[in-house]
């Protein structure tokens, strides 16, 4: 169980880095975190599953939109 | 063991992330991806030692190590924060030079100076 | 040719990583588990706390938690400052403007949007939320951050604790940012109680720290270890601190980055 989300979890990564459109890549970065903390939940840790969801997830997509907002969205 | 190769091979595409990508954003996902990786490192490590969670109701034995969990909960608040902070540079980059591409701010700097 | 040599370059540079790194990760050596010994047997004696995470953040490693939260600090006015110098303002809300300023052809063009109004809403004030803005975070607003709360002065008994339910503030906190209507500002999303609100928890903070030693007891401990039978107040009372801290840093920051631009 823990090696599958680990698979998942590399891929979705190397989709964040590989696309052209840099709101794609913050949802699947927001993706990322909602397995991580699945994975913390799974090794019985169950503090860091809480604040990985609300920080990775909430937080951090914020942030990032926040940054792109105003400025240009594709990569060329 | 698998677990352990497969958080390397996540630490080598943050890595090649940075060195590669020419947009800034790129960059700090990637710095993001490393972080993400360090704490799965060390959360997945300690909790091979037991099988029950560390809150001491009665009767509970043989629990996961607790000093790692604690430790990572102070990384990934500290994380989100060097995220924000590094976006926030890029974001005054953007508005002095116009562009996010790393090649063009830096021809843009060499003809200024 | 060019192409060829950057990637030759890149290979070689990473390699040496490579080599440093693999080794670390295929080492065999087992987890050491004298402290995991240790504190199955003395934790809750020790600090009073059920949550052994809590015990070990709040009671045997305060200190890294007081530099976490000079790290919060550091950060969080350091972003706002590099945005509000680049022609960012500072709203106190999402979308917070004076209704009556408003000139009648920019009324009519907001009401007369067709992807943002309510069925058969025309009133000004509610146009730009959709059906999802408005049932989520508007009526949720208040139940996260009613979850928080909970989620932080419980954290000595069951999962939770100071950084969970602050950042679960933060969330309610931008919920109820998001969810307003135009012109309306709610109190908590106002940028002046949000800096207050950090900064005296930052404050209090210190002060606590200082009880320790002037009861005699030693910098950062429990000024009521006299007293027989180890109570958890002392841990509550930092659970608080850091609730309240990480929770307004961050409510604000990305209130903050949300703003509008001076275009």
């Amino acid at each position: 169980m823990i090696i599958i989300l680990l698979l998942f979890i590399l891929m979705l990564s190397l989709f964040v880095l590989n696309t052209k459109d840099l709101l794609h890549g913050i949802i699947a970065l927001s993706a990322v975190s909602l397995l991580i903390a699945l994975l913390f939940y799974l090794c019985n840790a169950p503090d860091v599953a809480i604040t990985e969801a609300a920080v990775g997830a909430g937080v951090s997509t914020i942030v990032f939109i926040g940054a792109i907002r105003y400025t240009e969205r594709r990569d060329k | 063991m698998i677990e352990r190769i497969l958080l390397f091979i996540m630490i080598i595409v943050g890595f090649w992330g940075i060195v590669t990508k020419h947009n800034i954003i790129k960059k700090i996902f990637a710095l993001n991806i490393i972080n993400n990786a360090v704490v799965i490192l060390f959360v997945l490590e300690g909790s091979r030692i037991g099988s029950n969670a560390p809150i001491m109701e009665s009767g509970i034995t043989h629990i996961v190590d607790p000093v790692p969990q604690a430790l990572m909960l102070t990384a990934i608040v500290i994380g989100v924060c060097i995220s924000a902070l590094a976006l926030s540079f890029a974001f005054r980059l953007y508005k002095i030079t116009g562009t996010f591409d790393v090649r063009e701010i830096k021809r843009q700097v060499h003809h200024e100076a | 040719m060019k192409k060829i040599g950057t990637r030759i370059f890149i290979t070689l540079g990473l390699l040496p990583l490579l080599l440093v790194l693999l080794p670390l990760f295929l080492d065999g050596t087992p987890w050491p588990v004298a402290v995991r010994n240790y504190l199955e047997l003395n934790g809750v004696k020790d600090s009073g706390a059920i949550n052994l995470v809590s015990s070990i953040y709040l009671g045997f490693r305060v200190f890294d938690t007081l530099g976490e939260t000079i790290v919060l600090l550091t950060a969080v006015g350091g972003t706002i400052a590099v945005f509000t110098r680049s022609g960012a303002i500072l709203t106190d809300g999402y979308y917070n403007s004076n209704i009556s300023a408003l000139t009648d052809s920019e009324k009519q063009m907001l009401l007369d949007d067709p992807s943002f109004t309510l069925a058969g809403e025309k009133r000004l004030s509610h146009v730009l939320r959709t059906h999802l803005i408005e049932v989520v975070t508007g009526v949720l607003g208040p139940v996260v951050l009613l979850f928080g709360f909970y989620l932080m002065l419980y954290g000595h008994l069951s999962p939770g604790g100071g950084f969970q339910g602050g950042v679960i503030i933060a969330s309610g906190i931008i919920f109820l940012a998001l969810g307003n209507r135009i012109g309306h500002v709610n109190f908590l999303t106002r940028a002046l109680v949000l800096e207050r609100i950090e900064a005296c928890a930052f404050l209090l903070l210190v002060f606590a720290s200082v009880i320790g030693t002037a009861m005699g007891e030693g910098f950062f401990t429990n000024p009521f270890n006299f007293i027989p039978g180890n109570p958890a107040s002392f841990i509550v009372l930092l659970n608080i601190i850091i609730g309240l801290k990480v929770g307004a840093g961050i409510g604000f920051l990305c209130i903050a980055l949300v703003g509008r631009e001076i275009v």
